[in-house]
Formats: C-alpha cells, sequence, structure tokens
C-alpha cells in the first residue's frame, strides 16, 4: 500500500520536473542590425503531407526568407516527391538555422540536405562536415565561376549553389521625377542625388542606409580597396578602405542618408516602401516584398553607381549541402541533384524569386524577368560574401565600427586599426 | 530484537527518503551537473561546436589566455561585454529593489483598497513572455513610437530619441554637456588602454539604447521581486508599529527604523537574485537589438551565445561561460560582505 503510493509520487515528481527543466524555445524576430543579407522572417514549420509507407524519409532544413518563397520551395519538393516514389522528401524551415544545424551535426544527426551559406561555408569545411559528392556535382562548368569557387574547397566542388542575389541600387521612380534627379552612375552623383533628394523637415531622405558591413563592403571593392590581400594577409588598413568608410559613413553623418530605424522602419526594404526615403543597397529579395506588401511604388533598378575603382557589388548564395555522415547518401544527393540540375533549377528560378546559378539558364531567365536583368548582370563584377573561418567576429566589428562613426564616437582611421588586427587575429596572423 | 526492528525501519526511512530526492538528484544530474563540467571541459579545447565534441582537440589555457591577458578583439569584446553587463547591473539592481519594496509596502498598505487589483496588475509582467514583451516596447521605442510621441506632447521642443539605435553612453553624454567629448578629452583618457578597452570607453556609461533594456527590465522584474517582498511583509509583527505609533514615530520613522531592519534578509535575497539575474541577461538582448547598437548591448551571455552559435567558437563560448560563472560568484561574495552576516538566514 506505503508503497504504491511512493511510487504515484515519485512518478509525479518525475513528471512535474520533466515538464518543469522542458526548455522553452525562444522565438526570434529579424533582428534589425543582421549581417545576413536576405531580411528572414521566421514561419513556423508547416507539418509535411501524407507520407507514403515505405519511402524512405529526407528532411532539408534551411532557414525560411519569405512565405512566399517556403510555399514554392515546397511545391518543388512535392514534385520530387511525385517523380521519386521511394523518397518523402520534406522541408523544414528552422527560426533559429544556426543553431537547429549545429547541434545536429555535433549530436552526430544531421539532416539529409542542408543550406549553407557562402559565409558559413569555411567554417564548415575547417570541421570537415561535409560530404564529398561520389559523382561530382552535375555538370559543374554551367556554374558561374565565381559560385562555383563560394564553394570549392581543396580542389573539391562541394554543393552546388542552388540560387544567389546581388546588390544594387533600387530607387523611387517619382520622387526621383519630383526632385529632377537622374540615376547616379558615380559616388559623386549619388552624394548629389540624396543631397538633393533629402527634405529633412518633410522626413525624407535620399537613402537608407544600414550600418552593414555586408553592404560596405561593396563600396571597399569599389574603392579599390581588399579585404585579405593576394598574399592572403589582412590589408583593410589602406586609404582605398578609409576612402569608402569615409564616403558611406559621410552619408550617414550628413544626414542625406539615415539608418532606417530613424524613418520607423525594420529594414531598408520597408523604409524603401514606405516612401521615406528614394533610394535603398537591396538585392532582388526587395523585389517580391515591394510588390506584395507596396504594390503602389513605381521603382526602378540601376547597377551600384561606380566608384573610384569601378564598379563592384557584392553576391550571397547558398548551396544545398549533404553532411558526412548522412543516413541515406544515395538518396540526399538524389534530391540535391534533381533540385539543382538545369530542369530543377528552372522550376525554382521561374518563379522569379531567386536567380539561377547555371549559365545556361540565363537566356530564359532574363527573357521571362527582364527588370531583374541588373541584378543577374551584377554576377559579373561581384565579390562573394565570403571570407575565412570564424570571419563573423571582424564583419561584426566592421558594423559596430560604422556604428559608432556615424554616432560621432570613433575614427574611421582607429576603426580601420581594429579591424585590421581583429582580421589578424582570426587568421593566425 | 528491537534494536534490528529500529534498524530495519531506518533502512526502510533511507530507502524512501533516497527514492524520493531520487528523481530530482537525476534530473540535476542531467541537466546541471553534466553540462556543468562538460563545459568546464570544453573551455580547454578547441570545439567550433560543429563537429561531435569528440573531434576537438585539447589547447589548455588559451581561451583564459586570449581573454584575459592578450590585446586582441576577444579580449577586448569580452571586456566591452562585461563593461556593458557591469553598467546594466549597477542600473537595474538597485532600482529595481527599491521599486519592489515600496510596490510592495504600497500593496500592503491598510488603506489601499483593491488591493488584489493592484497586486496582480504589478505582478503581471513578471508572468508575460519576455519575448512577447520585447516586442510590445520595440515598437513604443520606435523613433516615431509612444514614448517619443508622449514625451513630445509634454515638450514641444524635444527632439525625437532614437532609443533602439543609439549608442551614446549616458555618462558620455553628461559629461558632453560640460563640452567633454572624445575630441576634447584629455588624451590619458583617450589613450590610455585598460584591458583592451581605453579609459574614455570604460567611462561610458550604459548607452541610451542600453538603458531603453533596463527600464524593461526593472518594469517587469519588480513584480516579482515585489511578492517576495509582500511575503515577508506579513511576518512583520504589528504590535510593533503600535508601539512605534504609540511613541510618536511618523509613517516614515516606522518604514526606516522598523521595515527596513525587519527585512534585511529579505533584502539580501532580493539583491543576490537581482545579481546574478542581471549578469546573465540574454532574451532582451537577443529579441529586440542583437546587441547593437555598435555593440553596446552585447551582455555576457549574449556574447557567449554569438561565440558559440554565430562564429562556431563553442570552445571560447565555453570558457567566457566559466568565467561568467567566476563573476557571479565573486560579486555574490562582495555583496555579501556588503550586508554583512546579519543578513543571514
Amino acid at each position: 500500500m506505503n508503497k504504491r503510493i511512493f511510487f504515484l509520487l515519485t512518478a509525479l515528481l518525475v513528471v512535474t520536473l520533466a515538464s518543469a527543466c522542458a526548455p522553452v524555445s525562444p522565438a526570434t524576430t529579424a533582428p534589425a542590425a543582421t549581417t545576413a543579407p536576405p531580411a528572414a522572417t521566421t514561419a513556423p514549420p508547416e507539418p509535411t503531407a501524407a507520407t507514403s509507407a515505405g519511402a524512405t524519409n529526407l528532411q532539408l532544413l534551411g532557414w525560411s526568407a519569405s512565405d512566399v518563397e517556403n510555399e514554392t520551395l515546397k511545391q518543388v519538393i512535392a514534385d520530387f516527391n511525385t517523380a521519386h516514389p521511394q523518397y518523402n522528401a520534406s522541408f523544414e524551415a528552422s527560426p533559429n538555422y544556426d543553431q537547429s544545424l549545429q547541434t545536429a551535426l555535433a549530436g552526430g544527426a544531421p539532416p539529409d540536405v542542408f543550406y549553407v551559406d557562402s559565409l558559413k561555408f569555411p567554417d564548415l569545411i575547417k570541421n570537415d562536415v561535409l560530404a564529398v559528392p561520389p559523382d561530382g556535382i552535375q555538370n559543374p562548368d554551367d556554374f558561374y565561376p565565381s559560385l562555383r569557387a563560394a564553394f570549392t574547397a581543396n580542389g573539391t566542388f562541394y554543393c552546388p549553389p542552388k540560387d544567389f542575389s546581388t546588390l544594387a541600387l533600387i530607387y523611387n521612380k517619382s520622387m526621383f521625377e519630383k526632385a529632377g534627379v537622374e540615376v547616379p552612375t558615380t559616388w559623386d552623383e549619388l552624394k548629389a542625388a540624396a543631397e538633393k533628394l533629402t527634405d529633412a523637415s518633410a522626413g525624407t531622405y535620399g537613402l537608407s542606409l544600414s550600418a552593414d558591413a555586408a553592404r560596405w563592403l561593396a563600396f571597399l571593392y569599389q574603392a579599390g580597396g581588399v579585404v585579405v590581400g593576394p598574399d592572403g594577409k589582412m590589408n583593410i588598413d589602406t586609404p582605398e578602405a578609409k576612402a569608402a568608410l569615409d564616403y558611406y559613413t559621410g552619408l550617414l553623418v550628413d544626414g542625406s542618408a539615415v539608418t532606417p530605424d530613424k524613418v520607423d522602419s525594420g529594414w531598408n526594404g520597408e523604409a524603401f516602401g514606405k516612401a521615406k526615403v528614394a533610394m535603398v543597397v537591396e538585392g532582388n529579395w526587395i523585389v517580391p516584398y515591394l510588390k506584395n506588401d507596396f504594390p503602389d511604388v513605381d521603382f526602378g533598378i540601376a547597377e551600384l553607381p561606380a566608384g573610384p575603382a569601378g564598379k563592384a557589388t557584392m553576391a550571397f548564395t547558398v548551396c544545398y549541402g549533404v553532411p558526412k555522415n548522412a543516413a541515406h547518401p544515395e538518396a540526399s544527393w538524389t534530391l540535391v541533384n534533381s533540385l539543382t540540375d538545369e530542369a530543377g533549377m528552372k522550376k525554382w528560378t521561374d518563379l522569379g524569386l531567386a536567380m539561377p546559378t547555371r549559365k545556361s539558364l540565363r537566356e530564359g531567365w532574363v527573357k521571362e524577368f527582364p527588370e531583374l536583368t541588373v541584378f543577374l548582370d551584377g554576377a559579373d563584377y561581384s565579390h562573394p560574401w565570403q571570407f575565412a573561418p570564424g570571419f563573423t567576429v571582424v564583419t561584426d566589428a566592421i558594423n559596430k565600427g560604422i556604428q559608432e562613426i556615424a554616432a560621432g564616437q570613433a575614427t574611421s582611421e582607429s576603426v580601420l586599426k581594429t579591424v585590421q588586427s581583429a582580421g589578424q587575429d582570426v587568421l593566425g596572423q | 530484537m528491537a534494536t534490528t526492528h529500529i534498524a530495519g525501519q531506518r533502512r526502510q526511512e533511507l530507502v524512501a527518503g533516497y527514492s524520493f530526492v531520487g528523481p530530482a538528484l537525476l534530473i540535476l544530474l542531467i541537466f546541471l551537473f553534466i553540462p556543468m563540467f562538460f563545459t568546464l571541459w570544453m573551455s580547454f579545447r578547441d570545439w567550433g561546436g560543429i563537429s561531435p565534441p569528440a573531434n576537438s582537440t585539447p589547447i589548455g589555457l588559451e581561451w583564459y589566455q586570449k581573454l584575459l591577458f592578450e590585446d586582441n578583439i576577444r579580449r577586448s569584446e569580452f571586456f566591452l561585454a562585461f563593461k556593458n553587463t557591469f553598467y546594466y547591473a549597477v542600473g537595474v539592481v538597485p532600482i529595481q529593489t527599491a521599486l519592489a519594496l515600496l510596490l510592495a509596502v504600497i500593496a500592503n498598505s491598510a488603506l489601499l483598497r483593491f488591493k488584489g487589483f493592484f497586486r496582480t496588475t504589478f505582478y503581471f509582467p513578471s508572468i508575460t513572455s519576455s519575448v512577447a514583451i520585447g516586442l510590445i516596447f520595440l515598437w513604443i521605442y520606435q523613433s516615431g513610437g509612444i514614448l517619443n510621441q508622449t514625451i513630445k506632447f509634454f515638450f514641444p521642443d524635444y527632439k525625437n530619441i532614437s532609443w533602439m539605435n543609439d549608442p551614446s553612453g549616458l555618462i558620455h553624454n553628461t559629461l558632453g554637456l560640460f563640452g567633454l567629448n572624445i575630441r576634447t578629452a584629455p588624451s590619458w583618457l583617450t589613450e590610455t588602454n585598460v584591458l583592451s578597452l581605453t579609459l574614455w570607453q570604460w567611462i561610458s556609461g550604459p548607452s541610451v539604447t542600453m538603458s531603453a533594456l533596463m527600464m524593461l527590465v526593472i518594469w517587469t522584474t519588480a513584480g516579482t521581486m515585489m511578492l517576495v517582498f509582500l511575503a515577508a511583509l506579513q511576518d512583520v509583527p504589528r504590535p510593533m508599529y503600535e508601539a512605534a505609533a504609540v511613541d510618536g514615530a511618523t509613517g516614515w520613522d516606522q518604514f526606516w527604523n522598523i521595515t527596513v531592519p525587519m527585512l534585511r534578509p529579505t533584502i539580501f535575497f532580493v539583491v543576490t537574485l537581482g545579481l546574478i539575474g542581471t549578469f546573465q541577461v540574454f532574451d532582451q538582448m537577443y529579441v529586440m537589438t542583437s546587441g547593437g547598437p555598435a555593440g553596446t548591448t552585447i551582455s555576457l551571455a549574449y556574447l557567449i551565445y554569438r561565440a558559440g552559435f554565430k562564429d562556431a567558437q563553442m570552445g571560447m563560448a565555453s570558457a567566457i561561460s566559466v568565467l561568467l560563472f567566476i563573476i557571479i560568484f565573486v560579486a555574490t561574495l562582495i555583496q555579501r560582505r556588503v550586508f554583512g552576516d546579519r543578513a543571514q538566514t
């Protein structure tokens, strides 16, 4: 009798404690200052559709850029499942992608396929967690060389890039007309245009610029600067970098450019959509956003203005990686290949959200989306958003530095010195 | 015969006792002690956190060396986070404790009507999700948000403060009123480096954005602490107040000479909890600022998260965790000293 009561009480205790210890899942929101280019809004993963009996389950782990993109990818994957009845693939958009992937990899139970951001790729290679494709990547020479290089390490092309984005200048046509401003093509013209378009009393500004390394680096390359020199040494403390930093922060200090929060917006795209600013430096992800949320805004897309050393932009790309200890390597590669071969990629990029990484698809895509050609052309003069492993420390130092200069708390010299030494530390120099 | 019976009974009690605490011990072991020692062990290894832990390599005290003794970016980030967290704790703990005590005394007052309503209202923020509160405050703190609009209503000349994006420190701003800023400050302030930060950086005070987070946290946690004070207030014998009243003590005298001394152990408890909680602050930074602007809201816990999950340096993140533990431990010891031994309960 007593023992039974003891047992019951003990069981009750265990249950209560276990539930009390259950981890509270932290909900995330798009952090306003993320360095990751796409403003990642989160959406809960939906339960996947019917599982056919006996089929191998495949999990594709990624993040969610927008609802439209989620739905589109799910449709593409549903088509894959229909074509390959032996597999049952599903897409999981994790709100905490970095944590989810890291714990899964470290715990030895990785997803079958996962997104690999070009910035994260060196870290994954350093930790040796990516599988080498057994039969190579299908038709590898068809990929743009710079994008192929982003996912090549030690001579191996590890994973096919699923799509890519570049930065361009998005401008508000009617605001340009009203102010009588032409589309700027050089730094001087951009500065003059931004000043002319600014009317602080009306709360409208020329440009919305986030204090963000991913955007400033485009200006650095336009000025002829580098992050890491050809000898592999950190080399950012240069006159070119200073010119780029002074120019970029100068726009913010002058008041012809603002950070999006100054105009009550979460990111540049929102500030632009609300017509608080006439220009933004953004990637092609802004186009579906504007069409969806601000259908009345008449916008144009132009190349980023050229700097003293010519044109440059940033390219952001993501590939489908397969983990080294995948449970069903063959199935994983089948999924990767069918998502990135000519037919699969066409299906995905024809929806206009993402740009094809295969040259052979270029012509058809340009015909379909002529207004987005500027972004695609950027591939020719773009620099990859990729550095050595652990480089987020350096990009964070750049973000911090830009914010400090904009707030009048630091000089460009001191910031570049800090960034230089941070880079040397990460590179072990 | 009798002794064996007693021994048997004791054994039975022993078994019962352990089976009661057993599950709790097991859970503590799995969720607390193992992770704690794992963290300590990891802080001596080079582990990115991406591959299985067995693939890590031992590197001895290198992380501690880098974080504490070498002049590099890691040390400047660590001490920046330490500085931010320190200002945060120094700002939050006293105000939150004083406010909680005040609320408790009000809610306990014999004169107050609708006690239940006030107690619930004061306590409500504490039981609301910090993420939800963070998002609502983001909206309140916007440049054109309710807070700025309200201030503007009363002071038409007020220039909007961008609460969520102002990295200027409060002490810096105060010095600025007297004409002292980074350009006019003497070079011994701006050029002397102490632990990878200049003296000028050390004396910044919490940034405007950090202060906004501090206000939010004070508002949310004061309710919890109020509850503790309320419970303790019930134990203060009423005759003491009556005797004091007879002797002609005012309400103010009674508060300082009866309520506060009687609540000393509780104040110690609340301050200790507050210190530990503030040194571990993470949620608000994660949801609202991501450590920005200009790194002025990076707390030690947020730095641990960033090192582990963004920079793929789980070994270093573990080392920072161990240092954070030591910091909290020392802070608690100091505070115990300050409150004296009488505070022990």
